[in-house]
């Protein structure tokens, strides 16, 4: 057997990685799903998406009709809220918020304003639909928020603590937001997508052409070859390392770049180097679900059990500190863990290697991990 | 159409589904193992927020402040920071998502009854967690605020702490949540993962199914039989419609055995809004499957088409009223939005045929147009 890296051995590669490159884009469906997936799905998650709380529909009840129960009422105004008008009765006002016309509701009781005035606790409700539980809770913040406020201000004249405006002990906070100052949703869901269509492609592309391999028995044709197991399996994850590279430039570049204006404050070849690194560790985990299944429906299931698991509880959607012990255990076992930090860190943080060598290494280890034990079932299957 | 032929052809994809025991295993697998996880591990609630505090003041009311937030359960204490220099690093290294800048005089403004500031430094990576978090930190500098305010009244007026207390606050709020009293995530989110979930498989299922007969050339033997297209399309997608409701009355059983939702709808209606979406699903299979020859290329097509417009697009994560015009036609374009409504209505709001017709119409609608597209494209003599 030639040695890996000896002239015939780099000639096999190179071979090899042309025949999975021709084999890819002779399927023509497939490319162009491939091209919409790194362009307009992108665009149209980074533009499409918004998880801010905007223009809810607000309904009042006012059974008071007063002076001060209308300003309290007309303070819920965009960019978070949207009068609704009067919900009518409170029968009404149920039915609003069963059919979703309305998000939230706001009871003001009768007597209000002249309860307030004699200086009276009053409380007001607020009836908020929750079905949705992030909006549900963003909504009564911002309702707590600016009912509070209307409060002080009325504490505040009533006390003489001051004429109009709040005074006092009172903290105030200056509240930066850092990265991403103007919270554009943008960025966070256009970078998210790509490292997601990323992610998809990395497993499912090596792992079905290798299992193609073995359905129509052409693996045993590349088996009487000269070929050792890993000049067979390296190639295919060079060839869909180098296309999905591809599609990340297209996307970066000819996407989240010019239509969104995203900042990618650091250094861009480490980025790639660090995507490359991340496709090589994810097709490990497709070649090892490759050896396991023995035609594409099994792979087509079981890249599914791999892929939706790491999606999900990787951190793109859902904060990971919230996650129960064990899941965040779980989440240190998925690359997209580490490659989700790299990215967002390098693209909007603009860190270098200083800060990312530890999620890399881990990335890194992972990858020979799980590249080693797909290699190590391919050779005993068909050594 | 024969009842015969239709019966024997799902007969034969049943014994083609049972003989690969990986296969019919992961039909089943698949859905129950996504519901476990998702279940447990996918949590919107933003919580355990790891944070640190730059304190130049070291006062008792400093101290007193950031007390406030580390007995937060939403909080989670990672000490104190030096100067703001070390803020920087720790924000980028993702080991910090706030922190606060405590300025000197804090405690002493306060004392004297000026209002002090404070900085605030989030991490905006992520917009959504960071707009909860300054939802947060908002509530608790108005408790802070309001604690300060009635202190200072009830010294300068010599009035009891309760009585000022009411006074600073003229208007209290009871929010009250509807639909999921609890604003506990699970509940609104089990669910949704029903509807995630069959939007996932059957589509996969399907078109794998389909595809690999083109792939193989087995599907000749059906164009030289007599058996008929729509004899066929029944026939073939009839056990994968059965496996996927099957999924679906056990995924329903999890979400209210297992994580304890309230399902306060008509069980009859739900069950038969979920056969309804299972065919839809298992028909964008379908369709999928008559476009591409390759099972590559099914699998792709199904999860760009099936799983990304399901997390995204369907109420699920996201709310479907701050989506673009892009967004929107998608969501529109797809059942899952409309089968999030049943299930929402069934199981939280418990509202039947009387709000919900219009979704039960849509996927019908769906469901027949998938298959007579499906019906169109599948020719038993391919020009290829």
């Amino acid at each position: 057997m030639n040695g890996i890296f000896s002239g015939a051995g780099l000639r096999r590669l190179r071979v090899m990685t042309h025949k999975e490159l021709l084999q890819l884009f002779r399927d023509v469906a497939l490319m162009v799903f491939f091209l919409y997936a790194f362009t307009g799905d992108i665009y149209i998650a980074a533009s499409g998406v918004s998880m801010q709380l905007k223009n809810a529909a607000i309904a009042t009840l006012d059974g008071d009709h007063s002076l001060a129960s209308r300003e309290l009422a007309s303070r819920f105004q965009p960019p978070y809220f949207q009068a609704a008008g009067s919900a009518g009765t409170p029968r009404q006002a149920i039915r609003h918020l069963d059919d979703a016309e309305v998000m939230a509701v706001l009871d003001i009781p009768p007597r209000f304003g002249e309860r307030l005035s004699r200086g009276e606790q009053v409380a007001v409700q607020l009836q908020v639909d929750t079905s949705n539980s992030v909006l549900g809770f963003l909504a009564s913040s911002y309702g707590a928020q600016i009912v509070g406020r209307y409060g002080l201000e009325v504490a505040a004249l009533r006390e003489g603590l001051s004429s109009g405006g709040i005074a006092g002990p009172v903290i105030q906070a200056d509240t930066r937001i850092w990265y991403n100052p103007n919270q554009n949703d943008a960025w966070f869901m256009g970078i998210s997508e790509m490292l997601t269509v990323i992610t998809l492609f990395a497993i499912l592309l090596p792992a079905a052409a290798m299992v193609r391999e073995k359905e129509r028995g052409t693996i045993e044709q590349l088996m009487v070859t000269p070929l050792s197991a890993f000049q067979i399996l390296f190639p295919k994850v060079i060839a869909m390392t180098l296309v999905i590279l591809a599609g990340t430039a297209i996307a970066l570049f000819g996407v989240l770049g010019p239509c969104f204006n995203l900042p990618m404050r650091g250094n861009l070849v480490l980025f790639f180097l660090i995507t490359a690194l991340y496709v090589f560790t994810t097709a490990g985990l497709g070649l090892l679900a490759a050896t396991v299944a023995r035609n594409l429906a099994q792979v087509g299931m079981l890249t599914v059990v791999i892929l939706m698991p790491m999606l999900l509880l990787s951190g793109a959607w859902t904060p990971i500190e919230a996650m129960p012990e064990w899941m965040r255990i779980l989440a240190w076992a998925s690359p997209l863990h580490y490659f989700l930090d790299a990215a967002y860190g390098i693209l909007l943080k603009g860190v270098g290697m200083a800060l990312l060598w530890q999620p890399v290494l881990a990335m890194g280890l992972l990858g020979v991990v799980v590249f080693g034990a797909g290699m190590g079932r391919f050779g005993r299957q068909f050594g | 159409m024969k009842h015969q032929r239709i019966i024997a052809l799902a007969w034969k994809e049943w014994r083609e589904i049972i003989r690969d025991r990986l296969f019919f295993a992961l039909a089943f697998i698949v859905p129950t193992m996504l519901m476990l996880l998702f279940g447990f591990g996918l949590t919107l609630d933003v919580e355990n927020l790891p944070f640190a505090v730059v304190d130049h003041d070291r006062s008792a009311a400093s101290r007193d402040y950031t007390y406030r937030f580390i007995s937060s359960r939403y909080f989670d204490f990672k000490g104190q920071a030096g100067d703001e220099r070390q803020l920087d690093t720790l924000l980028a290294d993702n080991r910090i998502r706030l922190a606060l800048v405590i300025p000197p005089r804090f405690g002493e403004r306060l004392a004297r009854g000026e209002a002090a500031p404070v900085q605030v430094l989030i991490d905006g990576t992520f917009p959504m967690r960071a707009q909860t978090t300054q939802g947060y930190v908002a509530a608790i500098n108005s408790a802070v605020s309001l604690d300060n305010m009635a202190g200072a009244l009830s010294a300068g007026r010599g009035i009891p702490l309760a009585e000022a207390q009411a006074r600073v606050q003229p208007v209290k709020l009871e929010v009250r949540y509807l639909y999921n009293q609890s604003v506990k995530s699970i509940w609104s989110l089990a669910p949704k993962l029903i509807m995630l979930i069959m939007m996932l498989s059957p589509p996969f299922l399907t078109a794998l199914g389909v595809v690999r007969e083109k792939e193989s050339g087995s599907i000749f033997n059906i164009y030289s039989s007599t058996v008929s297209p729509g004899e066929f399309l029944i026939g073939k997608l009839a056990p994968y419609v059965a496996i996927s409701f099957t999924n679906g009355l056990i995924l329903w059983a999890l979400a209210v055995g297992l994580y304890g939702t309230p399902f306060k709808g008509d069980p009859a209606f739900f069950a038969l809004a979920l056969l309804l979406y299972v065919v839809c699903t298992t028909g964008l299979g379908l369709v999928i499957s008559m476009l591409v020859q390759t099972q590559v290329a099914a699998m792709i097509v199904a999860s760009i088409v099936s799983i990304i417009p399901a997390v995204l697009y369907s109420g699920m994560l996201l709310p479907l009223s701050s989506l673009a015009p892009g967004a929107s036609a998608i969501a529109h374009a797809l059942p899952p939005m409309y089968f999030t409504n049943i299930v929402v209505g069934s199981f939280l709001k418990g509202v039947g045929w009387q709000a919900l017709w219009a979704d039960m119409l849509v996927l019908t609608a769906y469901a027949v147009g998938l298959f007579g597209l499906g019906y169109l494209l599948f020719s038993k003599r391919p020009s290829a």
